[in-house]
């Protein structure tokens, strides 16, 4: 399919990405569609009665849109770090992001429990304090590069993680049993309130990182030549950072860590279109929805009426995937 | 060379000051008094063990098994106990050894016990190798329900630590007082056709508001829910401990919602917002230590959910 596109682009480009991003967009309907026909009661397509009203509306619908905005934040997120460090690995978790946003809820949860803006709030100062430590650390007298950039976020991460699991192992029994099913990536929690922060999250850092776009293309080159050519390498960094710290930030205040998104799905979209940035950053939002509506549907109707985490599932199909393309190219 | 020569040295060194440190705290006393013939007992799972002829320092690694050890008199003999033992109050101030599922080895095994008793089988597999390497008998107790508590449980505790005339007396006042909620809810008997009267109430167990966890058929609480003139809404989900969806729950409509009482568990989730438990203002908090611990005071859990079940019957 890949090769078949770039020999259509070389015709008419615009009519290809237009091409591409309805077929998204249709398929992503159809998914939202399904995933709401899907779950562990029944529901008839017509007449509901008021309980299956409620079963559809109070708790289906919220969970479906939920996962789609955070699936969508999370590829986002992963398609812009991976252009700015022109590395195809970084993504949220690798350098530091979501551990940070984890910890910042999970204070919120144990000291602030009453007040509801309280996990997105430290969420997102947690997820901003993590990439500004990275930053710092990685910059020197010689300026900043890449590897410096890769290794601090990776020690970023594992220095967050050993004080998420020193917390857990502190926090008394009930506390812990929610939260090791949150650190899975888990939406059943989702409420309307959480599609809102998260979706209006998604909206402002997926407009911000779109408007990027054409600094990053010429960014992914060299920063030295994108700085020839006038990008003011800077100010991209910093609204690139802000902005994927703002989407990972409210997605896992919303659903915990929900691994592999931000790495699988811009890569799937690169291998689709091409790696024009412009295209690529809200295609990955709509590839990254699919997947996690997906996934969601999976992890709620496979063990019904039992559940199973999200973040289980997107592993189980991130994975293998990752090392298909990996060998394939 | 010369480094590692100097190192070895200091690790000997360490090692042996270590020795004297352990060999000092560990002090021997009373019950190192002669013990005569090891005699075997019959644990919960059917295994033999072989204990001494008296059984003077033991760990529990389970809250409900500090309790029973204490109902039947035997609570002066515990030497260690987990982080959650925390009734009776005296319980509170001996030995800690870790948790359930992670306790330390080392602090069980500086203790000197005779007997560890672990509550599952999975602490079965993961501990005994190790305890009984180091000379400790490990015992089985895992009643999986109140006649199991009264009936196999609590006699054999006694015979162990030789209170049996103790043991006895909990068990047949356990028994009585099971017999007499059974008499009035009439719900002990429907176990094994699968259901009970026309009476029963549809009773929905929610350990955890978030996530959504509750009770399935094979934990013990589904008994009790009987025996309580109720039965689950749940009973057709196998796993004990199961996280539901909370379409179903919504789907369930329980005429009564049961909390296990806790910090984060004082209300229902949301998905019970129109059910006829909520409406009519059925939601009963039970104390989460009484309803999660096969113990002797599963028994007061059993008699205030049978009271909050049917009011009119206990008048």
């Amino acid at each position: 399919m890949a090769t078949y596109l770039t020999t259509v682009r070389k015709n008419d480009p615009k009519l290809n990405y237009l091409l591409v991003g309805g077929g998204l967009l249709l398929l992503l309907i159809i998914v939202l569609f399904g995933a709401a026909m899907l779950g562990a009661e029944r529901l008839p397509l017509f007449d509901l009665t008021e309980q299956q009203r409620s079963i559809l509306f109070d708790i289906r619908l919220p969970r479906i849109l939920l996962g789609a905005c955070v699936g969508a934040s999370l590829a986002v997120a992963g398609a812009g770090l991976q252009s700015l460090l022109r590395n195809p690995l970084a993504e949220p978790y690798l350098l530091g992001v979501s551990n940070g946003a984890a910890l910042g809820t999970m204070l919120a949860f144990v000291y602030f429990q009453s007040f509801e803006w309280a996990r997105p709030l430290l969420a997102f100062a947690g997820a901003g304090a993590a990439t500004v430590a990275v930053y710092r650390m990685a910059r020197s007298r010689t300026g900043m590069n890449v590897e410096r950039l890769v290794l601090s976020g990776v020690i970023v991460t594992t220095f967050l993680s050993s004080v998420i699991v020193m917390l857990t192992t502190l926090l008394d029994a009930a506390k812990l049993r929610s939260f090791t099913f949150w650190l899975l990536g888990d939406l059943s929690q989702s409420t309307m309130n959480g599609v809102y922060i998260s979706c209006g999250a998604l909206l402002v850092g997926t407009l911000v990182m779109t408007s990027q776009a054409k600094a990053l293309n010429l960014m992914m080159v060299g920063e030295r030549d994108a700085f020839d050519f006038g990008v003011e390498v800077g100010r991209v960094r910093l609204l690139v950072f802000g902005a994927a710290s703002l989407v990972v930030g409210a997605a896992v205040a919303a659903s915990g860590s929900v691994g592999y998104v931000g790495l699988i799905v811009p890569h799937l979209v690169r291998l689709t279109v091409g790696t024009d940035n412009r295209y690529v950053i809200p295609f990955s939002a709509i590839v990254g929805g699919i997947f996690v509506v997906f996934a969601d549907t999976v992890a709620r109707t496979a063990i019904a009426p039992r559940e199973l985490p999200v973040g289980a599932i997107t592993a189980l199909i991130g994975a293998p995937l990752f090392i298909y393309l990996l060998r394939k190219n | 060379m010369r480094n590692s020569l100097k190192l070895s040295a200091i690790l000997i060194l360490a090692a042996a000051v270590m020795g004297a440190c352990r060999g000092s705290t560990v002090a021997p006393n009373a019950a190192d008094a002669p013990k005569h013939e090891p005699r075997a007992v019959t644990d919960d799972m059917g295994r033999r063990v072989t204990v001494p002829a008296a059984v003077t320092r033991v760990v529990s690694l389970a809250p409900s098994v500090t309790e029973m050890i204490f109902a039947v008199g035997a609570g002066d003999r515990l030497v260690g106990v987990t982080t959650f033992c925390n009734y009776p109050e005296q319980a509170r101030s001996i030995a800690k050894i870790g948790d359930t599922m992670t306790p330390n080895m080392e602090t069980i095994v500086a203790l000197r016990p005779d007997v560890v008793f672990v509550s599952s089988a999975s602490q079965l597999e993961g501990f005994t190798k190790l305890l009984e390497q180091n000379g400790i008998a490990v015992y089985v107790i895992d009643p999986q329900s109140l006649p199991d508590l009264y009936g196999k449980s609590l006699r054999q505790l006694g015979t162990l630590f030789d209170k049996y005339d103790d043991a006895s007396r909990l068990a047949d006042s356990l028994e009585r007082r099971h017999r007499d909620i059974c008499r009035i809810t009439n719900g002990c008997a429907g176990r094994a056709e699968g259901g009970t009267g026309p009476a029963a109430v549809r009773v929905f167990v929610q350990v955890s508001r978030e996530p959504l966890f509750t009770v399935g058929r094979s934990s013990f609480l589904s008994q009790v829910i009987r025996d309580a003139g109720g039965i689950l809404a749940t009973e057709n989900v196998e796993t004990a401990f199961p996280k539901l969806s909370k379409e179903t729950a919504s789907a369930l409509n329980p005429e009564v919602l049961i909390l296990s009482d806790s910090e984060d568990n004082k209300e229902p989730n949301d998905a019970f917002k129109n059910a006829p438990a909520v409406k009519n203002g059925r939601v009963y908090r039970v104390n989460a230590d009484l309803i999660s611990r096969p113990g002797p005071r599963l028994i007061d859990a059993l008699e205030q959910i049978a009271m909050d079940l049917h009011p009119e019957k206990f008048r």
